[in-house]
C-alpha cells in the first residue's frame, strides 16, 4: 500500500531543526538535480560539480538555522551553491587549469555532416563557455541554458535585473567573438 | 550587439519583428543554444544522496535561528573612552542614515519540483527484513522499511518525484513481492507484475 504525504520545504526544515535529521534527505532528493545541473554548466567537469553540490548540500544542513525563509530553501541552497561555484572559477588552481588565450574558432552551422564535426562543434562550444568569466557564464547559463526571466534571476542572486541583462550582453558578445557565431 | 537583436534573445521581441538580416543572426544564435542544450547534464549521480547524508549524520545537529538571535541579543559590557564613545555614536547615525538597498529575497521558483513523500506499507508478519525497490532509486535494496511495534505490519517513506512509477517489496533480502493493495500493475517482462503507483505534482 502507498500513500501520498506532502511536505513541504517548510516542513522539512522545521522537522531537521528539531531534531528529525533524516528529513533533509527530502531536501536532497528534491533540489540535487537542478544544483547539480546547474554547476556542471558552470565548472564543466562532472566531478567538480559534484563535489560542490556535496559540499553546497553539507554546508546548508549546517547553517539550516540561519535559512530566514524555511519555504523558499531551495533557492537558498542554490545561493550557498552558486557561490561555490564562482570561488571554484575564481580559485588559482582552476586559472592553471584553464586553457589561455580567446582564439576564435569559427562554428559552421550548416548542417554537420558526422558525429565526428559535432563533436568537435560541441567542445568548441563548450570550450567558449569556459572562458566567460564567472558571473557573465553563470548569467547567461541562467538565462539562455535554464529559461529564466531575469526576474527570477534576481531574485534568486540577489542582483539587480539591468546588472543582470548587461552580464548576459557580454556574456552574448563574448562568445560572439570567441564562435563568429554569424558573420 | 544589435538592439532588436538583444531585445529578441531576451525575450521581448518576437521573432516576426526582426529584419530579414537579423532572422538569420537570430536563428543562429538559436542554434548555438540549442547545440549548448544538446550536451544537457543529467542528474545528479546516484551516489551524492548518499554521500551527503552520511556526512550529515556524524554533524552537529544545525543550530536553529533562534540559538542565532540570542547570540546576537546577548548582552556584552563595552569599556570604551568619552571620545570613543561619541565617535561610535556618530558612526552608528551615519549608518543608520545611509540609504538602504532593497533587501533580496532569495528563492527559485522554477527550480522546485515538488517531490511528495509517499509511505509505503505491507503486511509481512515473520518477516525479518523488508525493503522497497523501484525505478525511483534503480531498484536497489537500500530503501529499508520498519516495523517498529513488531505487528507485521512494515512502513517506510519515501520522498518520490512526479511521474509513474514501478516498484516491488523485497523480504529478507531474497524474496520479490508485489503490493497487493497497489494503485495499479504492469507486467515486469519475467512473468511477475510490478506495483505501479502514479505521483502528481503538488499545484
Amino acid at each position: 500500500m502507498s500513500t501520498k504525504l506532502n511536505v513541504s520545504d517548510g516542513d522539512a526544515v522545521r522537522a531537521v531543526l528539531e531534531g528529525n535529521r533524516e528529513m533533509y534527505r527530502v531536501l536532497v532528493r528534491r533540489y540535487q538535480d537542478t544544483l547539480y545541473q546547474h554547476a556542471l554548466r558552470m565548472v564543466g567537469r562532472a566531478d567538480d560539480a559534484a563535489d560542490i553540490v556535496q559540499r553546497a548540500l553539507v554546508n546548508g544542513f549546517e547553517k539550516l538555522g540561519r535559512c530566514r525563509d524555511p519555504e523558499k530553501v531551495g533557492g537558498w541552497l542554490f545561493q550557498i551553491m552558486s557561490n561555490l561555484c564562482k570561488d571554484f572559477l575564481k580559485s588559482p588552481r582552476r586559472d592553471d587549469l584553464s586553457i589561455d588565450g580567446a582564439s576564435a574558432t569559427v562554428i559552421d552551422r550548416s548542417d554537420p555532416s558526422d558525429d565526428l564535426e559535432r563533436g568537435e562543434m560541441r567542445a568548441s562550444v563548450r570550450q567558449a563557455l569556459e572562458k566567460l568569466n564567472a558571473e557573465q557564464r553563470e548569467a547567461f547559463v541562467l538565462k539562455h541554458l535554464e529559461g529564466r526571466s531575469y526576474d527570477e534571476m534576481s531574485e534568486l542572486l540577489g542582483v539587480s535585473k539591468s546588472a543582470l541583462k548587461m552580464r548576459v550582453l557580454r556574456a552574448r558578445e563574448e562568445l560572439q567573438f570567441m564562435l563568429k557565431v554569424y558573420q | 550587439m544589435n538592439p532588436d537583436l538583444r531585445a529578441y534573445l531576451d525575450g521581448e521581441l518576437t521573432y516576426e519583428k526582426l529584419s530579414p538580416e537579423l532572422r538569420a543572426e537570430a536563428a543562429a544564435w538559436d542554434g548555438l543554444v540549442q547545440e549548448m542544450k544538446q550536451s544537457e547534464p543529467a542528474g545528479a549521480p546516484p551516489w551524492l544522496e548518499g554521500a551527503v547524508m552520511t556526512e550529515v549524520s556524524v554533524m552537529p545537529a544545525p543550530a536553529s535561528k533562534e540559538t542565532a538571535l540570542q547570540w546576537l541579543l546577548r548582552s556584552r559590557t563595552i569599556h570604551m573612552s568619552p571620545l570613543t564613545g561619541a565617535l561610535a555614536a556618530a558612526a552608528i547615525l551615519v549608518v543608520l542614515l545611509l540609504p538602504r538597498e532593497p533587501q533580496s529575497v532569495t528563492t527559485d521558483p522554477a527550480v522546485i519540483t515538488t517531490a511528495i513523500l509517499v509511505e509505503f506499507k505491507l503486511e509481512a508478519p515473520g518477516a525479518t527484513s523488508v525493503a522497497l525497490a523501484g525505478d525511483f532509486n534503480d531498484w536497489r535494496t537500500d530503501l529499508v522499511m520498519e516495523d517498529r511495534d513488531g505487528d507485521g505490519i512494515w512502513t517506510g517513506r519515501v520522498p518520490i518525484q512526479p511521474g509513474v512509477h514501478k516498484y516491488m517489496f523485497v523480504i529478507d533480502g531474497t524474496e520479490w513481492v508485489t503490493d497487493p493493495d497497489a494503485e495499479r500493475y504492469a507486467d515486469d517482462g519475467f512473468g511477475n507484475r510490478n506495483a505501479v503507483l502514479a505521483v502528481t505534482p503538488v499545484t
